[in-house]
């Protein structure tokens, strides 16, 4: 483990390439990021904050921090930061390097467990169903949530990577370990 | 590989030393090259075994004598050449230290000042291309500085001797771009005595500053410092004013410019125009934006752009006329107001100043220098879409403001937004400037200090208005700026740390909202205002695009003219007898600007004063016994310097607009257009010298490295792993061995 900038650059240079997350060095904290984002309008995100955390180095305060997840990811500071931070790239790759420590959300995990359970991160809902059946089409769509053999395939991937362990997934549950069924402990 | 070795202790080299050469003995019309090898402080001494450089240089063909000092170019380190020449050792001069563009011109003046060709000089750039690129690398260093070494003693005992030749300068300049700048440049050059034609593409001169309102940091009305120079400029009898002009071809050379200029038609009889305003009242198109007030009045087809313009008088804008444009304007026809029967409204309002049968002209003249001084252009405030710039009125560019705050602007000085006073105020710095997502990288450098003027406008014409300044860093670094910058705050206005992400209006609301986060308190906020002046940086100005092409001018990065050296020459350009001034070359602010349009005319006057220039001698020179008269090379050459002589069926060469680049001698089939001073004999020869490799322990790391590399390759691909091998292999095999 080197410092986070460092871990960011192995793990976020493997999907964007390296120069894209060194780009975290040019931040000036200008806090047009901030300015521009829709979540912390409402949440306590503070994109510019997260950046400065990260190159002092805070990766137990960031990744410990609820804030990290409340991003979602509009793209929006991306488009107008004036130094070309890969502003929400970097986000994401603390992400995945929060989640690989541990650190994942429960909501994003919740994420994971629909898309174990039906192949999609929003299956669809009874009145989505209703919706269908009203405009005369197969209540179900032709995807995995109605395949099974198909939904097996995604489960297969979730296994085979790893990722059931990641999100403390419990298969006999269906759910994660240690919830009920509204994601609650 | 890579460390510095232990037993390499620069400080253990002495700052000086010599080692006598092989060819001591030589007779004296033979080439006797004297190698300096310089340390530049520690500079290259520190990565580079000068010492070792020495003794090597030493052991080359030619070499009489080697030495190394601390400073080449000091006057001791001068001294050792000069000591050299004047004792008939040498005849031929190397210095091992930096560029060329730094001290050529030096040393060739340490030759020249005793009785040797300056042509006899050589550089090798030991430090730009070795010291300083490969610090870590001592032992590679060294061995790279004896290359250069190697291939410049080569090259130096083919040298020819060249004679510098000079041509009459024509004692006039042109200057082109009639802001500050320019009027300065022009001021200085006529007051000097000398001929100035002053070309200005708009109908005034004055350029952005007659603009302005005040100025910083001392808050000067800036009419009051501008008028009486513009007026100056256009009564000094040395002064040829051409406004309402653009320059339309330039070729030639430095002392001989040959130069055409555009004068668009006005319209008006200069001389008679009373400047009483009569067809304006007249004239039925009243809706063109007024562009000095940045389109935040109207104006007529009629106009004179301000009141203090030079020359005062009015120019018809055929743009927008309706006479010019449609042909008809009230009763009158163009025809029929061309044949004098009948008049348009502006003309029989007139007292006998307009003459709608004025055409287009081209003056030719020919100078001696060029002075570019062409400004700037405001970024175009829409690259950031989300201030919503001419989406909301409240939005407005600091030049609006500017225009908002004069007492010659379109509220008479008032500051007022759809009819009201602001109670509201936010600026924002940096808008199209230090931005990569819209392309300009660089700082502006005037637009913190407008602002801080400007909010101290709106302190002193509304005390009680909340004036806030959104910024990212303040750059107060002039004279006195500190200070203002300071005295602003005091007054009340709020800095306000962090750049706005956007603006946006609440539904049924004439205020905008402007969202950002106060970063040093990490809390964002939302802030009303009436009035959000946006702090847009400078660009270079799009009418500069035919000058560049004319004059062959480079660009910098940014779009901006460039300089010959940003430091050691920065008004001069890469072609004698052109220059460049103020905010075309880089955002300034007045002072500075005024400062590089008086350091262009002294430019301007060292070759009028002296009246002759000399012209570069390495040259492309055409052996008229092989040239075969194809003409190829007059395709090539970007200078136009080449004509072919129809009579002998040979090319010729205008010695004073060549600049040897090189480009006829590459493409000449028959080996004809040669280049003086570098000659393909004497470039084959610093080629070849430069291939040798004389460390054979270095050959085997090198090669050892090679197939290191070969073999990484191959072990992926399989069929092509043995090819690789062999390249390698036979590659080596062909570099000649050690000389
Ligand atoms: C909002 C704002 C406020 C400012 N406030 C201040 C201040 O308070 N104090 C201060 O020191 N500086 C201030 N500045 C900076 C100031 O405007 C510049 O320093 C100054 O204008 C530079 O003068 P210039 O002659 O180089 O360029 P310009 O003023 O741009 O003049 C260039 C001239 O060249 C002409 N031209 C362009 N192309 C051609 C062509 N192809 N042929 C012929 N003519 C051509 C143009 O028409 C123009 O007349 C401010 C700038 C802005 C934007
Ligand atoms: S907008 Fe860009 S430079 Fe400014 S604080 Fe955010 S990431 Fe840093
Ligand atoms: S990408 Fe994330 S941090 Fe950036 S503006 Fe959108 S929600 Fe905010
Ligand atoms: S001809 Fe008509 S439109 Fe043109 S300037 Fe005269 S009055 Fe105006
Ligand atoms: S001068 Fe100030 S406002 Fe202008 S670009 Fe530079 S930092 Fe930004």
């Amino acid at each position: 483990m080197g410092t986070l900038y460092e871990d960011m650059v192995a793990c976020g240079g493997e999907i964007f390439g390296d120069e894209h997350i060194e780009t975290l060095r040019e931040c000036v904290q200008c806090g047009k990021c901030t300015a521009s984002c829709p979540s912390g309008r409402n949440t306590a995100l503070r994109t510019r904050k997260l950046f400065q955390m990260a190159l002092t180095d805070m990766r137990e305060e960031i990744f410990n921090s609820p804030e990290l997840w409340f991003c979602s990811t509009c793209y929006t500071c991306y488009e107008r930061c004036p130094k070309g931070v890969k502003t929400t790239d970097l986000i994401r790759t603390m992400r995945n390097l929060a989640a690989k420590e541990g650190h994942m959300s429960v909501p994003h995990r919740m994420i994971g467990v629909y898309v174990m359970k039906t192949g999609h991160a929003v299956p669809l809902g009874p009145a989505q169903k209703e919706l269908r059946k009203a405009v005369g089409l197969d209540e179900m769509a032709p995807t995995a949530q109605k395949y099974k053999d198909q939904l097996e395939q995604v489960q297969t991937i979730f296994r085979t990577t790893g990722y059931d362990a990641m999100i403390d997934f419990d298969w006999d549950t269906m759910n994660l370990k240690g919830m009920d069924k509204g994601g609650k402990k | 590989m890579g460390d510095l070795e232990e037993e390499y202790d620069y400080t253990k080299i002495p700052p000086t030393g010599s080692v006598e050469g092989i060819a001591a003995g030589a007779p004296e019309d033979s080439p006797r090259i004297g190698v300096y090898v310089c340390h530049c402080g520690i500079n290259i001494k520190m990565v580079v075994d000068v010492g070792d450089v020495t003794r090597y240089a030493a052991s080359l063909p030619n070499v009489v004598v080697a030495r190394h000092y601390i400073f080449m170019c000091s006057d001791p380190g001068q001294d050792l050449i000069r000591k050299d020449l004047a004792e008939g050792r040498v005849n031929r001069v190397i210095v091992a230290s930096c560029s060329p563009r730094m001290h050529e011109p030096t040393f060739r003046k340490t030759c020249s000042d005793s009785g040797l060709n300056p042509f006899y000089y050589e550089m090798a750039n030991i430090r730009e291309h070795c010291s300083w690129p490969h610090g870590d690398f001592h032992k590679e260093a060294t061995e790279k500085a004896k290359e250069l070494v190697r291939s410049a003693v080569a090259r130096s005992a083919l040298l020819e001797p060249l004679e510098e030749k000079l041509v009459d300068v024509k004692p006039e300049v042109l200057v082109i771009g009639g802001g500050v700048t320019g009027m300065y440049a022009a001021l200085d050059i006529a007051n000097g005595g000398y001929k100035v034609h002053l070309v200005e593409k708009k109908p005034s001169i004055g350029g952005h500053v007659a603009q302005l309102s005040r100025t910083f940091p001392t808050l000067e009305r800036a009419a009051s410092l501008l008028t009486p120079r513009m007026i100056e400029v256009g009564a000094h009898p040395n002064i040829d004013l051409m406004t309402y002009s653009e320059v339309e071809e330039i070729g030639g050379y430095i002392g001989n410019f040959d130069v055409k200029v555009k004068r668009k038609p006005r319209y008006i009889d200069t001389e008679k125009c009373k400047d009483c305003e009569k067809c304006v009242a007249a004239c039925p198109v009243t809706d063109v934006p007024d562009e000095f007030n940045e389109g935040l009045s109207t104006r007529s087809a009629i106009y004179i752009p301000f009141p203090f313009a030079v020359p005062p008088v009015y120019t018809v804008d055929a743009e927008h006329c309706l006479l010019l444009k449609e042909g008809k304007c009230g009763d009158a026809t163009l025809d029929g107001v061309k044949e004098g029967k009948e008049a348009p409204p502006c003309l029989e309002a007139c007292p006998g100043a307009i003459d709608f049968g004025q055409k287009e002209e081209i003056e030719e003249l020919t100078v001696g220098t060029v002075i570019v001084a062409t400004g700037y252009d405001i970024v175009e405030p829409t690259v950031s879409a989300e201030y919503k710039y001419g989406v909301y009125p409240n939005v407005i560019t600091a030049l609006e403001f500017e225009r908002l705050t004069s007492p010659s602007g379109p509220t008479g000085g008032k500051i007022v937004v759809n009819g009201k006073e602001p109670k509201d105020v936010v600026f924002i710095s940096c808008v199209g400037s230090r931005n990569k997502q819209v392309g300009n990288e660089y700082c502006s450098r005037v637009c913190c200090m407008y602002i801080a003027k400007q909010a101290h406008q709106v302190k002193e014409q509304l005390p009680d208005a909340n004036v806030i300044v959104t910024f990212q860093d303040v750059r107060a670094f002039g004279k006195g700026f500190e200070e203002f910058y300071g005295d602003v705050k005091k007054e009340g206005v709020f800095y306000m740390r962090g750049l706005p992400g956007e603006i946006y209006k609440k539904p049924g609301r004439d205020r905008v909202v402007v969202r950002g986060e106060n970063t040093l308190l990490g809390e964002p906020y939302e802030q009303e205002a009436d009035l959000v002046v946006l702090g847009v940086g400078l660009a270079p100005n799009k009418g500069v695009e035919s000058i560049i092409s004319m004059l062959k001018l480079s660009t910098s990065v940014d779009g901006f003219l460039m300089e010959a050296h940003p430091k050691l020459r920065p008004v001069d350009t890469a072609t004698d007898g052109i220059f460049i001034a103020g905010c075309c070359a880089s955002p300034k602010d007045i002072t500075d600007s005024i400062a590089q349009g008086k350091a262009t005319a002294s430019g301007s006057l060292l070759y009028l004063v002296q009246g002759r220039a000399v012209i570069e001698p390495a040259i492309s020179q055409i052996n008229e016994e092989i040239c075969i008269g194809c003409a190829r090379c007059v395709d090539v050459c970007p200078y136009g310097a080449l004509e072919l002589d129809e009579v002998r069926h040979v090319m010729t060469v205008n010695e004073a607009v060549c600049k040897g680049c090189g480009g006829c001698n590459s493409v000449c089939p028959s080996g004809a257009a040669t280049m003086k001073h570098y000659r393909d004999r004497q470039v084959y020869a610093q080629i070849e010298a430069l291939t040798e490799i004389t460390d054979v322990g270095m050959l085997a790391e090198l090669e050892s490295a090679a197939a290191a590399v070969a073999a990484e390759a191959s072990a992926g691909a399989t069929d092509t792993g043995s090819e690789t091998g062999e390249g390698e292999g036979t590659e080596t095999e062909a570099v000649p061995s050690a000389g």
